[in-house]
């Protein structure tokens, strides 16, 4: 594990302070949006990272998936593993963020928002993975048959966060995801913003790393 | 004719802890090859890997006809296995399942092709029964038939006197024979009695 | 004997001989195929039980009668359709198969003869349905396409995932836990569809969807069944 190893030590250590820094400045830096109740604006900085975050969560697991079913490296299948145990993590916290901003602007935590909605199917997505995972008791088999299941549904994803869309009026705001495709945001708030995608990207990679490894070591398998 | 060859290169196969065999090499392509070992000792399982049903932890196994390598579905009808987890379908007399394996396989089957197959293992007044109802040393039988279903030129057999009477013991005994001289058998068995003068034996376990 | 006789030829009499076979399968023991039915039965009879007597508003009968209709097919497809590969598995049939023909054969047998019972459940549930809850149907062949696009992407996805519990513990629930969040985008536009259907016009947005879904799922269940039915 040696260089991987270090560059996890070092990224440790940079997380720290950046992410400090990164809360402070989400409230206290840039102002509050127009068009949002109070303070409530804020939380985008929490919300849309967490969202990416499991949204990145699928695709390395399903990157890896591939890789395990061409090289059948065991390593591959437990990152797989481990990305899908996050993702379910940050679309949960996607979730609950979402929700408390959808009560303070709206007053209920639920409206059957087509994202809401594509990200709840998210979260039984990788919920069902782990469980077939669980189910398939011969380890030998495991893997691929996670494998297959994960890229099976990589396929059939569009379509799962697409058929919201054919609701058209959508509750989301359009700072970020709007027709014209530019992002209406000032510069501190931009700044911030873009900072707190960073890092949890990395915030992921860094507990990917973590996950996998104490997983081999709680089966006794050489990490 | 090009003979067809079956190269293992490496073979290794471990469950979690200590391996069942390692580094095994060795090549199949005319006469008797016998697999020996205890219970245990991983005969079935290598059997299994030899005709594609299981895969090694390391290692490859392949199948060669002339300069050319075999793959898919030549690969498989070039290699006939019979062990004893192979189970057929019990509502179906013997005819029907072999009728149906001939065409899953693509390859015709004429009802004199298959009464012929049958009666080379002694199963022709009960073809028409539902396996279900057969005993174990007709079931076994069947196993044998379905090996050697598609003339394949390599025969893998995994215990294949298990459960036999003396008749079906001669049975199987006289088609080792033919094959292992036309072509090649590779025969797994506990019983030291069942290798008449292999031309290779592969020890298992220690 | 010459190399092109060794060669299997007739890929499509190869998935029809798969597809025969469990067929064959099913209608001499018929209590497994029976049980399908005795389920959508008894699903249509409770749902018309609760909400016939109540009565739907005219303008959401459609929708609610839509949904309840495809919620139904979804649970009678995921108790009747995984029992193709189940089977195989768990009377061992599975080994014979793997050495006598590809994954790929196997799978578009099974995924032809599930379809062919999704076809058979469905024209027994609709007419029952529409008798019970009076649903009116402006146009039949309409709703027969929708149910032959959507059905048919519910049995690939249905018969390329029973593959995948066909060796696992909990196989009843796994399935459903397995197929549900995939399933949905097909079960939506299907709903869709139904509602357009019986109102007469023609669900455009919705059938195209159904057949790129299909068109997807039948690729990648093809591109994909090796690593689940191999070892």
């Amino acid at each position: 594990m040696g260089e991987w190893g270090n560059a996890m030590k070092f990224l440790k250590w940079l997380l720290l302070p950046y992410f400090a820094a990164f809360v402070a400045a989400a409230f206290l830096w840039p102002k509050p949006a127009e068009g949002f109740i109070g303070e409530s604006s804020r939380i985008v900085f929490f919300h849309v990272p967490c969202a990416w975050t499991a949204t990145l969560a699928f695709l390395v697991a399903a990157g890896y998936s591939l890789t395990y079913l061409i090289r059948r490296n065991p390593w591959h299948d437990e990152i797989a593993a481990a990305a899908v145990r996050l993702g379910l993590l940050f679309a949960f916290l996607a979730l609950i963020t979402g929700s408390l901003f959808a009560k303070v602007m709206w007053g209920s935590y639920w409206n059957w928002d087509p994202r809401e909605s594509s990200f709840l199917l998210l979260i039984f997505l990788y919920g069902a993975y782990l469980f077939l995972r669980a189910a398939v008791e011969d380890p030998e088999r495991r893997a691929p048959m996670a494998a297959a299941y994960a890229l099976f549904a990589a396929v059939l994803m569009p379509f799962l966060t697409f058929v919201a869309p054919r609701i058209t009026a959508s509750l989301h705001p359009q700072t970020v995801i709007n027709p014209q495709g530019k992002i209406l945001m000032d510069s501190p708030t931009k700044a911030v913003f873009f900072g707190g995608l960073l890092g949890f990207s990395l915030l992921f990679f860094w507990m990917l790393s973590l996950e996998a490894r104490t997983a081999r070591c709680d089966r006794n398998q050489p990490v | 004719m090009t003979t067809t060859e079956l190269d293992a290169q490496g073979l290794s196969k471990a469950y979690s802890g200590a391996p069942l065999f390692s580094k095994l090499t060795f090549r199949v392509a005319t006469g008797l090859t016998a697999i020996q070992g205890r219970n245990g000792s991983g005969k079935t399982t290598l059997a299994k890997i030899l005709a594609s049903l299981l895969r090694p932890s390391s290692g490859a196994v392949r199948v060669r006809r002339g300069d050319r390598e075999l793959s898919g579905d030549e690969r498989r009808l070039a290699i006939g296995w019979a062990g004893l987890d192979l189970a057929f379908y019990e509502d179906f007399s013997a005819a029907e399942n072999l009728t149906f394996f001939r065409r899953a396989a693509g390859r015709p089957a004429p009802p004199e092709e298959i009464e012929s197959r049958l009666a080379a293992v002694g199963l022709t007044e009960a073809a028409g029964r539902p396996v279900g109802a057969f005993s174990t040393g007709m079931k076994q039988r069947l196993r044998v038939a379905f090996a050697l279903l598609f003339d394949p030129p390599i025969v893998i057999l995994d215990e294949p006197m298990a459960g036999l009477d003396a008749d079906g013991r001669r049975i199987v005994e006289d088609l080792i024979g033919q094959r292992r001289r036309s072509g090649a058998v590779v025969l797994a068995s506990n019983d030291e009695r069942d290798f008449v003068e292999p031309e290779q034996v592969i020890a298992l376990g220690r | 004997m010459g190399e092109g006789e060794n060669r299997p030829r007739g890929t499509l009499s190869r998935v029809w001989a798969v597809a025969q076979k469990d067929a064959a399968q099913e209608l001499r023991r018929r209590i497994a195929l029976a049980s399908v039915f005795f389920f959508a039965a008894t699903a249509l009879t409770l749902v018309s039980f609760a909400v016939g007597p109540i009565g739907v508003p005219a303008e959401s009968r459609a929708a609610v009668i839509s949904a309840l209709l495809w919620i139904i097919l979804f649970f009678s497809a995921a108790t009747g359709l995984p029992r193709a590969y189940v089977r195989e598995e768990e009377t061992g049939t599975a080994l014979a198969l793997r050495r006598v023909t590809s994954a790929t054969i196997v799978l578009a047998g099974k995924t032809f003869f599930n379809f062919g019972l999704f076809l058979a459940i469905a024209a027994v549930a609709l007419p029952a349905f529409a008798l019970l809850l009076e649903w009116q149907v402006d146009s039949p062949a309409l709703l027969a396409l929708v149910l032959i696009t959507a059905g048919f992407g519910l049995s690939v996805v249905s018969t390329f995932l029973s593959a995948l519990v066909a060796r696992a513990s909990q196989k009843n629930v796994l399935f459903v836990v397995i197929s549900f969040p995939l399933m949905v985008p097909l079960l939506l536009s299907a709903i869709t569809a139904t509602i357009e259907a019986s109102r007469g016009s023609l669900p455009g947005t919705a059938l195209r969807v159904l057949v790129a879904y299909d068109g997807a799922a039948s690729c990648a269940a093809y591109l994909l069944i090796r690593a689940a039915w191999e070892d």
